[in-house]
């Protein structure tokens, strides 16, 4: 078997709360292959957000360990985990996070300013992402001119320009009608076909169909870990 | 370039709020114009002194008489001062390079149906070598007529300008008062005096054809003069000239020693010096006073730059969560405080510019030198601000968690 893509043992987080504290994640063990698409789920205080943000390299575990792609997240510098999250993570999240007063090529180029991708390439990778996600014709759009839908995309756009070996998307349709929920949805399951590991994370288990395996997270723990043999196909609702 | 990018980013961000930004500038604005201008005026003043020194002629002398003082009355007795003296100082006094008599009076010139009332002074030729004056045409007076008194002119520029317009005035005679003298030269232009009088509005005559003529014979003083001017060589050292001359007339005088003097010895360049000194140190304390007012504006920039900060700390997240090194937003920010406090102070120098162009434009104020290496100082001085000042906000932005930046509300 191939060394897994993320692999997780014994993570466990504290917070303090003041004099107390808090332990959102009482001890994790979990692999993740690349090539999966993975929903983790659970209610708001589960420990879900906090394992993303262990997962996308955004936090350090308090204790246990957390390797990525063969390296261990605890022994790197600041500097070395957002060289991470530059060339390896792409983020989607559910407010879009875009920049308001920069085009949708300029939203998408901007992981590029913190590579080393030389300023020449930029441009045509902005735009091949840009049309990879179908808003070719929308590149000198603002946010504030792109429905929600469009801005996601954007989004998706800009997470894929580094071609990361994982997506960790945050609740990317809690903010989306279900039409252009189901329409984001389907580019997921199209860049997971591509070969793109997807990290989901959703309190809806309507939206966690889509993926093939399930994660659920209560208090801290994983509960629950099984395949999921009834993924739903977006695309093909969409096009009913 | 990646600068290039940063710039762009910057100049978005101030652009989102610019009513803002202005006012952030604004005391940077302040303190650089504020700055400048007054090391300007400082710079105008010192050229304006050295203009009045070096139309004095080098390092003079003024010999007067002094106050005589008797009773509780005073009066500006000039008996004891005269043509004697002058031959005497030069003489004797080591490193004098002349010194010379000098006689004043005021009246009327007349050439033709033109007239003009003008200064009538009355000289010799030691007089121009001591104003460091030439002839723009003509020639000096001869011994002889300086000893004869003879009726015979030198002209200032002015007074040409005045009585003779195109033609020459060579070999013309003119009426002085109530005598004809002819014209035997003409003066160069040499401009205001320190007053703001017009130098070159005079006549000159030999000193004794204005006594006899004008200003009349002392019986206890036939040879009066009203002063005597008196140049040293260069590098000569003046203390000691002052000295010598003081020395030379007590004793010519008679007066006992601890004897009041009864001349009056000036030394005209150092006065002048000294009080350009004065208005140095007035400018520099100004100047002093308008940097701090640079420091204000720096703080204002602080103030923003934190409130920006703060403002945009989900920006950062995002910026974080895509690969931003904490030294990437660290730099962000800090470029948007160097551009902020740039873009002040080059504006600031605009208005210096402005500012001092109309003050000379229309005579306000000594007038104003705005030099090129104050500019850059002011200019180097407020990016500096930007970088002091800036620091710390765009410290703080870096050192921000990126997990809870992008969670911020």
């Amino acid at each position: 078997m191939t060394q897994p893509l993320l692999k997780v043992r014994q993570a466990k987080k504290v917070y303090a709360m003041g004099d107390e504290q808090v332990w959102a994640l009482k001890g994790v063990d979990l692999d993740i292959q690349q090539g999966e698409f993975v929903a983790i789920m659970g209610s708001s205080g589960s420990g879900k957000s906090t394992m993303m943000n262990l997962l996308g390299c955004l936090d350090i575990a308090s204790e246990g360990s957390i390797a990525f792609a063969g390296q261990e997240l605890s022994s790197l510098t600041k500097n070395e985990l957002a060289s991470v999250r530059n060339q390896r993570i792409g983020f989607v999240f559910q407010q879009f996070n875009l920049l308001p007063r920069t085009s949708a090529l300029g939203n998408v180029t901007l992981p590029l300013l913190y590579s080393n991708v030389p300023e020449s390439d930029w441009a045509s990778r902005a735009k091949q992402c840009l049309e990879n996600v179908g808003l070719g014709s929308r590149m000198d759009h603002h946010p504030g001119q792109l429905s929600g839908g469009q801005q996601q995309r954007v989004a998706i756009a800009r997470a894929l320009i580094n071609d990361p070996l994982m997506i960790l998307a945050d609740e990317p349709t809690g903010a989306l009608d279900t039409q252009t929920g189901l329409e984001v949805m389907a580019l997921f399951q199209q860049l997971n076909q591509q070969g793109k590991t997807i990290i989901l994370v959703t309190h809806e288990p309507d939206i966690a169909q889509f993926a093939k395996r399930k994660l659920t997270f209560r208090d801290g723990e994983l509960i629950n870990d099984e395949r999921n043999n009834n993924v739903r196909q977006a695309a093909l609702e969409n096009t009913l | 370039m990646k600068i290039v990018i940063l710039l762009k980013t910057a100049i978005t961000a101030l652009k989102v709020n610019v009513l803002r930004s202005c006012l952030t500038m604004l005391g940077i604005i302040i303190g650089v114009a504020a700055v400048i201008i007054m090391v300007a005026m400082g710079a105008g003043a010192q050229q304006k002194v050295d203009e009045q020194i070096k139309s004095l002629g080098g390092n003079v002398f003024f010999v007067t008489g002094a106050f005589r003082q008797s009773g509780g009355a005073r009066s500006a007795s000039v008996v004891k001062i005269n043509e004697d003296d002058a031959n005497l100082i030069e003489k004797q006094v080591p490193g004098v390079e002349a010194a010379a008599p000098y006689l004043s009076s005021a009246g009327q010139v007349i050439y033709g149906n033109l007239n003009w009332s003008t200064e009538i002074d009355g000289i010799d030729n030691r007089y121009f070598v001591v104003r460091d004056w030439d002839l723009a045409s003509g020639r000096e007076f001869t011994s002889a007529e300086i000893n004869r008194g003879s009726k015979v002119a030198i002209i200032g520029e002015r007074l040409r300008v005045e009585l003779f317009g195109a033609s020459d005035p060579i070999g013309q005679t003119i009426r002085v008062t109530n005598f004809n003298a002819t014209i035997i030269g003409v003066l160069a232009a040499k401009g205001q005096d320190s007053r703001g009088e017009d130098q070159d509005d005079v006549i000159f005559l030999p000193i004794k054809t204005v006594r006899n003529k004008i200003t009349g014979v002392s019986s206890t003083n036939p040879k009066s003069v009203r002063f005597i001017q008196v140049s040293a060589y260069d590098g000569e050292d003046m203390d000691y000239i002052e000295d010598e001359m003081s020395r030379l007339l007590r004793q010519r005088m008679r007066i006992p020693v601890g004897g009041d003097d009864m001349f009056r010895i000036r030394n005209v360049s150092e006065m002048i010096a000294t009080r350009a000194e004065t208005i140095q140190v007035f400018n520099t304390l100004l100047a002093w006073v308008a940097s701090v007012s640079l420091v204000v504006g720096g703080i204002g920039i602080m103030n923003i730059m934190l409130v920006s900060v703060t403002e945009r700390t989900r920006e950062i997240g995002l910026r974080m969560a895509v690969g931003a090194k904490p030294s990437d937003i660290l730099y962000q920010f800090l470029i948007e405080s160097i551009v902020l406090c740039g873009l002040g102070g080059f504006i600031g120098v605009v208005i210096a510019y402005g500012f001092v162009f109309m003050g000379n434009q229309y005579g306000i104020g000594a007038g104003g030198i705005i030099e090129t290496q104050v500019v850059l100082l002011s200019l180097g001085f407020s990016g500096l601000i930007g970088v002091f000042f800036g620091y710390y906000p765009a410290l703080k932005a870096s050192r921000l968690a990126p997990i809870d930046a992008l969670r911020y509300e």
